[in-house]
Order: structure tokens, then C-alpha cells, then sequence
């Protein structure tokens, strides 16, 4: 009897213990320029609040090919707890019946972000932060050429007719980089009217489609723009940081870029042009989000560093270094924005972007990037000169008729 | 036990440690893929079987016709090539009295560095307006002095031989002092006409795409013979070094025989080397068939520089069914395409032995 109240006392004394002790999160993320960024989060701005959780955390950062990786661990059942999950991919890891729905209250969050997270009716992602396109401009160039900057305003023939004459004023500089690459096309593509996914699920490239791969394309032989490939660079960012071009295509993501290669860089930043046509101006919306590991032994852990690093307070953090947008709505109207510097500039426009008349988060149901590839073919063969505009969209055509419908 | 048994016993744990890691990563992993492709397998779903459902989408599916087509031309072309190639580089090295080592070791440079470094820095010389199109556009636009050049060193080597032959026995056309004079005479009379602008030269300007297009000659897209290029360029060294090998052990008394013979350096290759060296010949094309027909970085590092289309080849149609961007992996798919390879290279490294070269020496 006396052993057995001994033995007992030290059992509850040992299980006491044990629920005291702190929970290990794993969570994992890019590597590159965002380790700085997710430890600065973790030890400096929330250290306070994951004391006072217990919780631990530790960050894995993944070069290379994040999809594939989170692939393979969620197969072996080695994935972290907590973990980013792009959009463009998200169909693809939410569908694997191995990620668990966020418990957090999504409301304050931007209901774009919220919407594209959601799957089956469950939003599986807190969305992180999201990005979107806008046009950049590089002021010396404007201002050597003596044309007025790009405003707000701007329609595909106020910029074309902008462009051709700096191209005109400066034969070394080109108009804009052109990639043949729905990522940025698409920014004129649905600011035309078209939609991806008509009613049935099926991709039609209709009049507008055409309209705006007409123009897209045909900014080369007007003398606006030169393709990327010609140049030797892979991204419009590429060519505007190294001045071989008087705009960009990019999200709030050039930042780095222009600090990395062209710091003393004069640039400022407008809104997608609109198509005179439509009178609207397209957009993708670039998110990512983190997502619970459904395996995962330390679940409400890991819900609760999900909530943290997407805070208000982590997120004015992350704002103010410039490294990316919040997604939170309350955030909108933050001062930071409102300033004038280039970065606090792209920002704020990238962020108005969200507002644009035709805005599509940047993922394509289960066909995945395969969707994009007959468009992409498309463009390049109209580029590159081996075929001409009606045989390009023809072929492109045929292959969407060939693909299984997407539900919405 | 006995010594015979004991020397068996020794003689099983020392092939041991291979036989663990065949059986898992070979045998295990072969056997599975079997299985998988009879089934619906994505990675996260209970694999259920669909019989051949996946063979019969594969071969319907036109993306699994270019790339086996793909794959069949350039490792036939490649192949060939560098094949070629290497036995002639062997027998020009073998040949060099002096520095061989020297040269030896310039010709194997290009093996040395990593074939994803190589196809960056190749996918930089490819551009459209980058340093191959200019060496094209410099060969074609003066075609008239480099004409002249080759012209004139070609004649004043065959006066030189020819008149060396009337007094002196065993002159060979490339007689490389005379080689050298002729090469010197004609440099300095194409320097002549140019100073003279007597023969046209041009200045078109060209614009080749050597990798973005979809364009295809014969029977294999652009793209991919200028990746047979770069593909050759870095091997024939390697393949060289065989061939070396090989002929070191071939007897003089047979090159000495054939001369005395009456059969100049040329007959000596054809009827000599060549059959000498049946069994290197025939491990180099093996190898060759093998390599080309799972060639996959090359394809993989182009990425968007080329349409897919125009680079797809069976090892990457693989990749690409078992990690799909942004959708879910159709392992069943892959593995019924990596059943099919591995059935076709047997199948042609079979018929290449009962066909083609043989591995015995036919003396």
C-alpha cells in the first residue's frame, strides 16, 4: 500500500513534468534571402510570445525544388509540422489528404488570400504574405528621353507609344523585356475580359485572348520591346536592373534584385496598364501560405506558431524591411506604405494591385503548371518569328481541347 | 567445415556488402517499380490496380511518341558520332611521338568538368545572337578566303608530295612538314588578296536559334542536335581514353606485316586497327547506347530555354510523370515509362551485339 501511494505520487510528479516541458515545432520554408527573414521573425520579433507559449522553433530551410521536397517528406511522413505551401502548387499538396485545416481565425485576413487557400471548403493555408504585378520604371531613362513617367492611367497604347519613342530617342535602350511567359502575359491577358476557365471548365482562347496576345507580341516589331532571350537575361527584372530596359513586368520582388544589382537605381512604380478596349487592367495574385502538417505530434503547437508568424506585429515587421506584403486587410492603410521611397512605392502599388479589374490567384486546379505550357509555346513561337499570331493560338487551342476540364 | 567450404564462405561475405546494396536499390526497387505500374499510385493514395491501363495512356499520349522518338535519334546520332570520334583521336594521339602525355591531356579537358556546368556555359554560347551564330556568320560571310585558303594549302601539299615521290619512296600525302609550308604559303597569299580586296566578302547578319525553337531536321528537333553537339564534345574523351587503351595492345607485328604488305597508313587503320580493337569498339557503343539512351541533365538545365517539345527525351518524360509542376505525382505513369526503357535498352544493346559489332576480335 505504501509502495503503491509512493509509486503513484511519482507517476503524477513524472506526468506533471512532461506536460510542462516545451513543444519542438519544426517548420520549414525556402532558403536564400528568406533564412534571415524566418529567424529574425523567430528569435528577435516573436521571441517574446513563444516563450510564453513553451514553444521552440526551429527553421529548415529547403534550396532547390521546395514542391518536390515537401513531396517526397509528406510521402516518408518526414515533413515538418509547419511548412510553406505556395499557390501555384497548393492543389497539389492540400489533395494528399496530409495537411490539416487551420484553426485560426481567418477573418482579419485578405478574403483573396483566404479564398485562394481554400480546398473542399476548408482553408488549409494561413496565407503569409502575397505578392502581385506591377510596372516599373526606370527614371533616368524617362527623363533622358525626354517622355512624361507612367502613371496610373496608363492604357497598352498610351505605353506603346511611350516606349517606341524612348527606343526611338535611345537606340541602346529598349522599351520592356518580353518573356514568353503566362506569369507576366497574364497581366494583359485577363485585363482583356478573358477568364481562364470558362463555365464548363475548359480553356477557350477567345477575341480578347487574342486581342491582347496580338499586342503582347507584337510590341517587338513595333520597336517597344526586345525578347528577353535576345538580351541574354531570363526576366524582365534582369534587363531593368542592368538599364538595358526603360520598364519591368514584377512584383515587390525586384527589390532584391535592384538591391543586389543596380542600388543606385532611380526608379519608381505604376499600376498595370489598362486595355483600352476593356478599360481594365489585369493581375495574378503570387501567396504563399503555411500549412499544418496533418502527421504532425505537435499540432496545436503548431497552429499556434502558424497564428504568431502571421500577426499583425510580424507582419509590420516584414513590411517594413521591404521584403514582402502583408495579408491582412487591417494593414491596408499602414503608414509605412504611404511613403516615398522606390520600395515603400512598389509595395504600395503591388498592393493596390489586389484591387485591379481582373484579378486570378496564380494557380491552375490540378493540371498544375502543365496548364500554362501551351501558352507559353504560343508566345515563344510567335517571338521567335516561327509562326505567326492565328497559327500560334490555333495549335494552343487544340492542345487545351485535349486537356480535362477544371472545376472552379 | 572444410577448407573448400570455408574459402566459399569467405569468398560469399566478401561479395556481401555489394549484394545488400543491389538487392535494395536495384532489386527491390525494380520489383516495385514493376508493381507500380500496374497501378494508380500518386504517393498518398492506397496504389489500386488498373492492369495496363497505364501502358495504353503512355502510348496514346503524343507526348511519349516525340520523346521516344527523340531519344531514338539522338542516341543513334550520338552514338555514332562519338564513336567516331574517339577511335580517330585515339589512333591522332597514339601517333604523336612527342608530348603525348601533353596532348593527352588537352583532349580529355572537356570530359573533366561537370556536365551541368557545361550545358550552362553551352546555353550561353547557343544564344540566338551569341558566339556560335557569330563563328557561322564570320564562316559563311567570308566563304570566299577561307575557299582560297584551304584551296591553295591543298595544292602546294600536293605539289610538294607529289614532286617528293618521284625521287623518294613512302611520302605521305600528309606529310605534315610539307603540311606546315603549304599552310604558311597559303595564310600569307590570303592576307595578300584581302590587302588586295580582291575576292567579295559579306556582312549578313544572321539570327540562328539553336535551342529556343521547333524547328526539326530530319528526324530530331534542333534543340537536340545542338545538345548532340555539346553531348559529343564531352564525351569523345572519355571514349578516347579506351580506345588508347586498347590500342596498346594491339602487336606491332601486325602494322609491320601490313607494310611490308604494300598498305599505307589509311589500310592500316581499316584492316588492322579497327578489327583489333573489336572489343573496346564494342564496349564503347554499349556504353554509348546506354548513356544517350537515359540522357536526361541536359534536358533538365535547358528548363524554358527550348520548348518542350523540341527537347523531351524518355528519361525526362519519367522525371516529369513523377514530379509534375504544381500537380500530383503519377508514379503508375512513370514507372510503366521506366518499365518501357529499361526493356528498349536491352532490347537494342541485344540486337546491337547480335547484329553489329561483335566483342571478339576477327583477326
Amino acid at each position: 500500500m505504501h509502495t503503491t501511494k509512493i509509486l503513484l505520487a511519482g507517476l503524477s510528479l513524472l506526468a506533471l513534468t512532461t506536460a510542462a516541458s516545451a513543444a519542438d515545432v519544426r517548420i520549414s520554408g525556402w532558403g536564400g534571402a528568406e533564412v534571415a527573414l524566418v529567424n529574425g521573425l523567430i528569435t528577435d520579433v516573436l521571441a517574446d510570445e513563444l516563450k510564453a507559449a513553451d514553444i521552440t522553433v526551429k527553421y529548415e530551410p529547403v534550396d532547390g525544388d521546395f514542391s518536390q521536397f515537401i513531396t517526397n517528406a509528406l510521402s516518408a511522413g518526414t515533413a515538418p509540422d509547419l511548412f510553406y505551401t505556395d499557390i501555384f502548387w497548393s492543389r497539389a499538396a492540400f489533395g494528399t489528404g496530409k495537411v490539416e485545416a487551420t484553426t485560426n481565425d481567418t477573418s482579419p485576413f485578405a478574403p483573396n488570400l483566404i479564398a485562394a487557400f481554400t480546398y473542399d471548403g476548408k482553408v488549409m493555408a494561413l496565407p503569409k504574405d502575397f505578392n502581385t504585378l506591377a510596372l516599373q520604371y526606370n527614371k533616368d531613362i524617362f527623363d533622358d528621353a525626354g517622355v512624361a513617367y507612367p502613371t496610373d492611367d496608363e492604357t497598352w497604347a498610351t505605353l506603346q507609344d511611350k516606349l517606341i519613342a524612348i527606343h526611338a530617342k535611345l537606340p541602346d535602350v529598349n522599351g520592356l523585356c518580353v518573356v514568353p511567359d503566362y506569369a507576366r502575359f497574364a497581366a494583359f491577358a485577363l485585363g482583356s475580359g478573358w477568364e481562364p476557365f470558362n463555365a464548363d471548365g475548359k480553356t477557350v482562347l477567345d477575341d480578347n485572348f487574342k486581342r491582347a496576345f496580338a499586342w503582347y507580341t507584337g510590341l517587338v516589331k513595333a520597336g517597344a520591346a526586345v525578347a528577353a532571350a535576345d538580351v541574354g537575361e531570363g526576366w524582365t527584372g534582369g534587363c531593368f536592373s542592368k538599364e538595358l530596359t526603360a520598364v519591368a513586368i514584377e512584383g515587390a520582388w525586384i527589390i532584391g534584385a535592384i538591391r543586389d544589382g543596380a542600388p543606385n537605381l532611380n526608379w519608381g512604380t505604376a499600376r498595370i496598364p489598362k486595355d483600352p478596349t476593356s478599360g481594365q487592367a489585369g493581375n495574378l495574385i503570387f501567396t504563399v501560405g503555411w500549412t499544418v502538417n496533418a502527421d504532425s505530434k505537435v499540432k496545436d503547437a503548431a497552429q499556434k506558431v502558424a497564428e504568431l508568424l502571421t500577426s499583425e506585429k510580424a507582419q509590420q515587421w516584414v513590411l517594413e524591411q521591404g521584403l514582402a506584403l502583408p495579408s491582412r486587410s487591417a494593414l491596408v492603410d499602414n503608414a509605412w506604405l504611404k511613403g516615398d521611397t522606390p520600395e515603400q512605392t512598389v509595395n504600395r502599388v503591388v498592393f493596390a494591385g489586389l484591387q485591379d479589374g481582373n484579378v486570378e490567384p496564380f494557380f491552375f486546379g490540378d493540371l498544375g503548371g502543365a496548364w500554362m505550357e501551351p501558352i507559353n509555346t504560343a508566345l515563344n513561337s510567335v517571338l521567335t518569328g516561327e509562326a505567326d499570331v492565328d497559327t500560334a493560338l490555333a495549335a494552343a487551342q487544340a492542345k487545351y481541347d485535349g486537356m480535362a476540364p477544371q472545376k472552379k | 567445415m572444410n577448407h573448400r567450404q570455408r574459402d566459399h564462405v569467405v569468398g560469399y561475405l566478401f561479395v556481401l556488402p555489394f549484394l545488400i546494396s543491389l538487392g535494395t536499390f536495384f532489386l527491390y526497387a525494380a520489383v516495385r517499380t514493376v508493381l507500380f505500374s500496374f497501378t494508380d499510385y500518386n504517393l498518398f493514395n492506397t496504389p489500386a490496380f488498373v492492369g495496363l491501363g497505364n501502358y495504353v495512356a503512355m502510348l496514346r499520349d503524343s507526348m511519349f511518341t516525340l520523346a521516344l522518338s527523340n531519344t531514338l535519334a539522338f542516341s543513334l546520332i550520338v552514338t555514332v558520332a562519338q564513336t567516331i570520334g574517339a577511335l580517330l583521336l585515339a589512333v591522332q594521339v597514339n601517333g604523336v611521338i612527342q608530348a603525348r602525355g601533353f596532348w593527352r591531356t588537352v583532349f580529355y579537358l572537356p570530359s573533366i568538368m561537370s556536365s551541368a556546368a557545361m550545358t550552362l556555359i553551352f546555353l550561353w554560347l547557343f544564344q540566338r545572337q551569341g558566339l556560335m551564330t557569330e563563328l557561322v556568320q564570320f564562316v559563311v560571310n567570308s566563304r570566299w578566303y577561307i575557299a582560297a585558303f584551304i584551296g591553295i594549302a591543298v595544292a602546294i601539299q600536293l605539289a610538294l608530295v607529289v614532286n617528293a615521290r618521284r625521287t623518294y619512296d613512302g611520302v605521305s600525302f600528309a606529310d605534315p612538314v610539307f603540311a606546315t609550308i603549304g599552310v604558311a604559303v597559303a595564310a600569307v597569299a590570303v592576307y595578300a588578296l584581302r590587302l588586295g580586296a580582291v575576292l567579295p566578302i559579306y556582312n549578313e547578319e544572321f539570327l540562328i536559334s539553336w535551342l529556343n525553337t521547333q524547328a526539326r531536321i530530319l528526324f530530331l528537333p534542333q534543340t537536340l542536335w545542338s545538345v548532340a553537339l555539346m553531348n559529343v564534345f564531352t564525351t569523345v574523351p572519355t571514349l578516347m581514353l579506351l580506345f588508347l587503351a586498347g590500342l596498346q595492345s594491339i602487336p606491332i607485328a601486325l602494322y609491320e606485316a601490313a607494310e611490308l604488305d604494300g598498305a599505307g597508313k589509311f589500310r592500316q587503320l581499316l584492316y588492322v586497327t579497327i578489327p583489333s580493337l573489336a572489343p573496346v569498339t564494342f564496349a564503347v557503343v554499349t556504353l554509348g547506347i546506354i548513356g544517350t539512351l537515359q540522357m536526361f541533365d541536359q534536358v533538365a538545365i535547358l528548363g524554358d530555354a527550348a520548348p518542350l517539345q523540341s527537347r523531351i527525351t524518355l528519361a525526362f518524360y519519367i522525371y516529369a510523370n513523377a514530379f509534375p509542376e504544381g500537380a500530383a505525382s503519377r508514379i503508375g505513369m512513370s514507372s510503366a515509362a521506366a518499365i518501357l526503357l529499361g526493356v528498349l535498352t536491352l532490347i537494342i544493346v541485344y540486337l546491337q551485339r547480335a547484329l553489329g559489332i561483335s566483342d571478339k576480335v576477327d583477326r
